[in-house]
């Protein structure tokens, strides 16, 4: 029996290789792996026949996308090497596991782009409302660093179909997202961009402010679920309950 | 990718070599990075493309991919294969956490008319006269159908195997074996060796 289980798993060596197994499949393949010198050099040559299949379908992406790699990569630390006897099995095969591979990406990124959000939120507009209002800013901006500085923070960014760069960040943790924008293509005053929280329905997360210079002051929503997706879309003046148009940009976020 | 690579691109001949590139951007080399960019940035947003269809996502997943790239150059180990196939593997697995992604159903909701998933002749019809291209197209052809299609609906259109099983009408392991007998047909073609 467990030859017929063994020599099972070993046909599953093309099937994961082309990333076509699914949890459980995958963590069992993987298992196996770590003690199957055989699998695993087969496991690198489909690998690497993948990706001659992934040459083959090259295509040239937008223009505009290598300047916003370039300065992404410019404002994000880098992972450290893994070191010799700290890491021990994972250094010689690393599992892939979503956490494993995930848990530490946004944060590294976070510093700076947070350090931006918090530049955004103190000279966007926080300084220029007025007194009375001054209150309720703060407490704003206290609830917004809090979001910002929250362990679990994650930052996802993308190109909207409105022109310009959405950015969110979210905190499960916190229940919260921070979101804010740069050059969105102004609306008519008849019009208005809002925020959703996307999972298996779309929930209002609030209305975007004015832009000032082409940005849009950080805009704090809280109701964020696990799971949820971050959208944007064009909405009659005053907001609508669920979404009319298809969204200019769709956030992902990790759980 | 080692004979792959030698038989195929008198292009990339010329061109600043993948994996000591890596090595620079690991120590945090911007100018390295620009130039691994140059290299692969068709390429995997190329593949992203072709699993995702959305050119918009399709974007925003090459970003993540680019800069997950910078920031773990330094676990890339050429020891278990090229900085080609490293970059390509992390492009696959980010397209496929997409399109596996629980909320992957709502957002297409929300999206106007999705288009369909890739037909199978159409991907062998559409890759680039590049000489990789037609290398593979080569190759591909040299498949069985039921491997060349089993191969393209899993790696070019991210299907699961099951899915894949369900879509073909066959069972489970016949994907299973048609799968692996493929790749190891494509892999001796193209003279992939490590």
């Amino acid at each position: 029996m467990r030859f017929f289980w063994r020599r099972d798993l070993h046909a599953l060596a093309g099937a994961y290789a082309l990333n076509a197994l699914d949890g459980a499949e995958r963590d069992r393949f993987e298992r196996h792996l770590r003690g199957c010198r055989a699998c695993e050099s087969e496991v690198r040559g489909f690998a690497a026949t993948a990706a001659a299949l992934a040459m083959a379908a090259a295509a040239e992406p937008p223009p505009g996308l290598k300047q916003r790699v370039l300065a992404a990569a410019a404002v994000t630390r880098q992972s450290p090497p893994a070191v010799a006897g700290a890491t021990g099995a994972a250094h010689r095969r690393r599992p892939r596991t979503s956490a494993s591979r995930r848990a530490w990406l946004p944060r590294l990124a976070l510093s700076a782009a947070a350090a931006g959000l918090v530049a955004a939120a103190v000279l966007g507009g926080v300084t220029v409302w007025t007194q009375h209002r001054l209150t309720t800013a703060q407490a704003e901006n206290q609830a917004i660093a809090a979001v910002l500085a929250a362990p679990d923070a994650q930052i996802a960014s993308a190109r909207t179909s409105a022109g310009g760069i959405a950015t969110v960040v979210a905190s499960h943790s916190a229940g919260s997202i921070v979101f804010t924008s740069a050059g969105l293509q102004a609306l008519p005053p008849s019009k208005v961009y809002e925020l959703w929280f996307l999972g298996k329905t779309a929930r209002p997360a609030g209305l975007l402010p004015p832009a000032r210079a082409g940005r849009t002051a950080p805009v704090l929503a809280a109701g964020l679920a696990v799971g949820d997706k971050v959208g944007v879309t064009v909405e009659p003046a005053g907001g609508s309950s669920s979404p009319t148009t298809t969204p200019i940009v769709v956030l992902t976020l990790s759980a | 990718m080692g004979a792959f690579r030698a038989a195929s691109g008198a292009a990339e001949r010329s061109e600043p070599d993948l994996d000591s590139l890596l090595t620079h951007v690991a120590r945090g080399d911007a100018g390295a990075f620009e130039a691994v960019y140059d290299q692969m940035a068709r390429p995997v947003y190329g593949l992203i493309r072709k699993v995702l269809r959305d050119p918009a996502q399709s974007e925003e997943v090459t970003q993540e991919v680019l800069l997950e790239v910078w920031r773990t150059a330094s676990r890339f180990d050429p020891a278990r294969g090229s900085a080609a196939t490293w970059v390509l593997t992390i492009a696959h697995r980010r397209a496929i956490d997409r399109v596996r992604s629980e909320t992957a159903a709502a957002e297409r909701e929300l999206r106007s008319a999705a288009p369909p998933p890739t037909a199978v002749d159409e991907v062998a019809e559409r890759v680039e006269a590049s000489l990789e291209a037609e290398q593979v197209r080569r190759c591909l052809d040299g498949l069985t159908e039921l491997q060349r299609e089993s191969i393209t609906l899993a790696y070019y259109s991210g299907y699961s195997y099951p899915q894949v099983a369900a879509l073909l009408h066959v069972a489970l392991g016949t994907v299973k074996t048609r799968i692996r007998g493929g790749l190891i047909r494509l892999r001796d073609c193209l003279g992939v060796s490590l």
